[in-house]
């Protein structure tokens, strides 16, 4: 698979591809560091230049404007708008407002662990950066097994969620943890069936060589593989404990949840990278399935990153989305749905995808041409949405059956009327 | 192996998971322990990762940390005395006599060992990796797979509240 | 084999600062793991003896106590209680004080309608965003009651023998406006809420009550008619007009919670008709009788009862011919449905008994007086 020639020069002010100004700086240091610690440097100005260009941007953009301001028109309110021009800086004044508040600790709490759970949760979503292709040549880590090491990364902010409620010797916040735990674990499974089928047609698991085949096929694995795109967001919103499935935030109604004993900074790094790894998570989501920095050609007169850094916003608008809109499933509506209804669904994705892939290998003849794949993008489409309502069906879920959404009517006082059951009528 | 990065890299390596090996044994609260565990576990990621062993070692987070550290702490909650000082045991003499035979053991395979070292590292690459494990060694991977189907069995079973036991049983 | 892995079972706390708005009220479950097995209720935070300090003070003096009882239902509530003193003394209220009654009582329904339902899907999780329409409506409302009677909440407008002040000329067309914007957005609510997979799974077979449990505790309002039992003090006794305007009631099939919520927008869609049918044949004439500062009316007790949005509103005045009343006693809705909560609870997680204790809607204000 080789790269395709860009029309993005080499030379150091074409932004378009911003491995030139990286190169231009590590190869100026290397003249006089000794040899192998330009390396270090590499990865530390990846990391900030990633961090500082797309990160926090990203924080500022979607943690405000997309959190705050969109969910506040979606409730007919305004966001903020009085910290900096339209309230885009109203996280930097959340963050200098929690680093002087006093982060308490309990008397009895674990304080080395309560320090430490924090760090862990940042780590991970940090960490997820370094294997996102931004551009052809913007990649800080170009592993051959990116897609396992997100998921491998991914099962980090779990435990250390778990340390923070553990640590707070309080008896409702073990009750919280345990809670994610037991759910994170349990979406996991068909986050890795619905990512498997992907591989299986792209056949690699680095994350730059998925986007160079989505950009090589003219074709996005959004429209190849509808029900894995739909598994996947399912998934990723347990996993990051957002709405409907935010039993972590929001328990803390009735119980407290695995937060509460975290004030100040340390409540702060839970919040930012909450929004961090939904970042993370639709930036993997961008790159899998939205096709990455490829864009059907575009992506030699826009910079790529630019496209790239959209599709991701444009992702978590759907997080954001149903965030404003759907209410809470509770715990055990949320194990039921994920272990007798994900897992099945993923399943047969992955049998179909597969049975797909060896049609595709057999008819070309093992030369797998492009046309085929537009005809199993139809044929997933239908597919898809046959194989929800059939297995749905085939757990019980019949709506007509169900309470009506009015109620009946009467016009006096008669007393107690009995509900006279007809079969799907009123 | 060479290159000042790797170097580097695998002494840092060494260092965190013996130190968390050591913190597994000494600490007294049985949630640090596993917490030390944890960092252990990672450290042999990293030196998969130093061996160009890149598909074991994200192997390695997501079975050891994502799943079995997990299992450690809920294994770890639901024991009634859990809290307790991790240090006291009846079993102090045993326990010394079969570490110091085990230890011996090592040290007598470690420094008696041929250990050769090979000119390049093989590319086991995912693919082949795959079709290792479907093809040559499909046999092992199939009891794998019934083991782990017959545990989650297994653990459903025992969890039952009596109401359900009943409702399935073969009468 | 299976007791061998045992839990113990713990008292949870839930209360009485809730961060749902439903007022300081506190239940102590006993938990055992996810199901509850039992729910004790403490009532008293907000005591404030108003019975007893209605006993020292005229009957007319009496009205704004009876608004902060149930503070988000007051014209409901000045309506019954001066529906009672009218009773005890025989006096008569002319056509246009009963129907700006019934304007101003079907209004303040529709209030605290949004108000349930809006706290009521904030319980099931869906993060405001119901609570913040409804209460973009019921803002609406909230002027024309300031506009109308001087105060947005606690409004003190009725009076013995009709209505404090007569409506101002920019009444009508605010109603009407709203009686145009009502009806798409309880559909719109529908839409969303009433057809969501979620909410109906949240609520439905959650909080089930059956039809004899419901008679059986004295239940009234919107949780008895979610029980299945066409019960409304509107058609089965009749106050102020009422059964001059032609509206129906809504009774729900399970008696669950989602019933309760189809019950409430039911309701709303119902107050619109009852408002439009007031406000088109609305009479002219005086809108008060009038009645001596210092009322005293002939010794002997009285029993007036409304249908409030919780339910059924009582007020038992006694008179022993002095300018303050003997005895005063409210009956108070949320509290005696209150009484339901611990059968339907036991058995559900502790999620649902957030849920449940929002479908019953209560106002701590009424429980507690």
């Amino acid at each position: 698979m080789t790269l395709l020639v860009f029309l993005a020069s080499k030379n150091w002010y074409d932004i378009r591809d911003l491995s030139n100004i990286s190169r231009v700086i590590l190869e100026g240091l290397d003249r006089f560091l000794p040899s192998g610690i330009v390396y270090v440097v590499a990865v530390l100005l990846g990391f900030v230049a990633s961090f500082l260009i797309f990160v926090l941007p990203s924080q500022l953009i979607v943690g405000v404007y997309g959190e705050r301001k969109i969910i506040g028109r979606m409730q007919s309110r305004l966001g903020p708008n009085r910290v900096g021009p339209k309230g885009l800086l109203q996280p930097i004044a959340d963050a200098i407002k929690l680093m002087q508040k006093e982060a308490l600790t309990p008397k009895f709490a674990d304080k080395a662990v309560m320090w430490v759970a924090p760090i862990i949760f940042v780590a991970p979503c940090v960490l997820l950066f370094a294997v996102i292709p931004f551009g052809p040549n913007m990649i800080i880590a170009d592993i051959p097994v990116a897609l396992l090491y997100f998921l491998a990364v991914s099962s980090i902010p779990v435990l250390a969620a778990f340390m923070a409620g553990w640590s707070a010797n309080n008896k409702y916040s073990l009750y919280g943890a345990m809670r994610i735990v037991a759910m994170t674990i349990s979406y996991e499974v068909p986050l890795v069936m619905a990512l498997m089928g992907v591989v299986l047609f792209t056949g690699t698991l680095s994350l730059q060589e998925m986007v160079l085949w989505q950009k090589s096929n003219d074709i996005w694995v959004v429209f190849l593989q509808p029900l894995a795109f739909a598994i996947y967001f399912i998934c990723v919103s347990a996993e990051l404990n957002r709405t409907p499935t935010d039993i972590a935030e929001a328990e803390s109604e009735i119980v407290a949840g695995y937060l509460t004993e975290y004030s100040g900074m340390k409540w702060g790094l839970f919040y930012g990278m909450d929004i961090g790894y939904a970042i993370a998570a639709s930036a993997f989501a961008a790159t899998v399935f939205l096709g990455g920095w490829s864009f059907f050609g575009l992506d030699k007169y826009i910079p790529p990153w630019a496209i790239f850094i959209a599709k991701t916003h444009l992702f978590y608008f759907l997080f954001i989305w149903t965030r404003g809109t759907l209410p809470r499933l509770r715990l055990d509506q949320l194990m039921t749905f994920a272990w007798k209804f994900m897992l099945p669904v993923a399943l047969i994705n992955l049998v179909v995808v597969a049975t797909e892939r060896m049609l595709w290998q057999e008819l070309t003849d093992g030369k797998l041409t492009q046309g085929y794949l537009y005809l199993f993008a139809i044929v997933n489409i239908a597919m898809a949405v046959a194989i929800v309502y059939a297995w749905a069906r085939m757990l019980g879920y019949s709506p007509k059956d169900e309470t009506p959404m009015r109620p009946r009517l009467f016009n006096d006082a008669r007393g107690y009327v009995p509900v006279v059951s007809e079969k799907g009528g009123r | 192996m060479e290159g000042f990065g790797v170097v580097l890299s695998f002494w840092v390596l060494a260092a965190v998971t013996l130190v968390s090996a050591g913190g597994v044994m000494v600490s007294r609260n049985l949630f640090h322990a596993v917490l030390f565990l944890i960092t252990t576990f990672v450290g042999i990621a990293g030196f998969f990762v130093l061996l160009s062993a890149d598909f074991i070692a994200m192997a390695q987070v997501i079975i050891y940390v994502g799943a079995i550290a997990v299992l450690v702490l809920f294994a770890i909650l639901l024991t009634p005395h859990a809290g307790r000082d991790n240090g006291e045991t009846r079993m102090l003499l045993p326990a010394l006599l079969l570490s110091t035979c085990l230890g011996a053991v090592f040290i007598f395979v470690i420094v008696d060992a041929d250990w050769r070292t090979i000119s390049e590292s093989p590319s086991v690459g995912v693919r082949e990796l795959g079709s290792a494990l479907l093809g040559t060694w499909a046999l092992p991977f199939e009891i794998a797979s019934v083991l782990l189907t017959a545990a989650l069995v297994g653990a459903i079973m025992l969890v039952r509240s009596p109401e359900e036991e009943a409702e399935d049983a073969l009468v | 084999m299976s007791d061998q892995v045992k839990s113990e079972p713990f008292i949870l706390n839930i209360g009485p600062q809730h961060p749902s708005t439903h007022g300081v009220f506190r239940v102590k479950v006993k938990v055992d793991g996810e199901r509850i097995l039992d729910a004790e209720m403490v009532m008293g935070y907000l005591h404030r003896s108003i019975e007893k300090l209605a006993e020292e003070r005229t009957y007319t003096q009496n009205i704004p106590f009876t608004d902060r009882t149930d503070y988000l239902a007051s014209m409901s509530n000045n309506l019954g209680y001066v529906l009672a003193v009218e009773k005890l003394a025989g006096i008569d209220v002319p056509e246009r004080g009963q129907a700006i009654r019934v304007i101003m009582a079907e209004l303040q329904r529709l209030a605290s309608h949004c108000m349930a339902v809006g706290a009521f899907a904030n319980d099931t999780g869906a993060w405001q965003t119901p609570v913040m329409w409804t209460f973009r409506e019921r803002e609406k409302i909230l002027d024309i009651f300031e506009m109308t009677s001087g105060a947005r909440l606690t409004c003190n407008y009725m009076r013995i023998g009709g209505v404090a002040f007569d409506l101002r000329p920019e009444f009508e067309p605010m109603v009407r406006k709203i009686l145009a914007d009502f009806p798409p957005f309880i559909e719109q609510l529908e839409d969303m809420l009433s057809g969501n997979e979620i909410f109906r799974a949240r609520s439905i077979g959650v909080g089930v009550l059956s039809p004899e449990m419901a008679t059986n505790s004295s239940l009234s309002g919107p949780v008895l008619r979610s029980a299945g039992i066409a019960w409304d003090i509107r058609k089965a006794d009749p106050y102020s007009g009422y059964e001059k305007y032609d509206f129906q009631i809504a009774v729900g099939y399970n008696g669950d919670c989602y019933d309760r919520f189809i019950v409430r927008l039911e309701e709303m869609r119902q107050s619109c008709k009852i408002i439009r049918q007031a406000l088109d044949g609305l009479p002219g004439g005086p809108h008060s009788t009038q009645v001596p500062l210092a009322l005293r009316p002939p010794a002997g007790e009285a029993y007036a009862r409304v249908e409030g949005p919780r339910g059924e509103l009582g007020y038992y005045v006694v008179s022993d011919e002095g300018p303050t009343p003997y005895r005063f006693h409210i009956r108070p809705p949320s509290f005696i449905n209150l009484s339901a909560l611990r059968e339907i609870t036991i058995g559900s997680t502790v999620a649902d008994a957030i849920v449940i204790l929002g479908s019953i809607d209560i106002v701590v204000g009424e429980i507690d007086r």
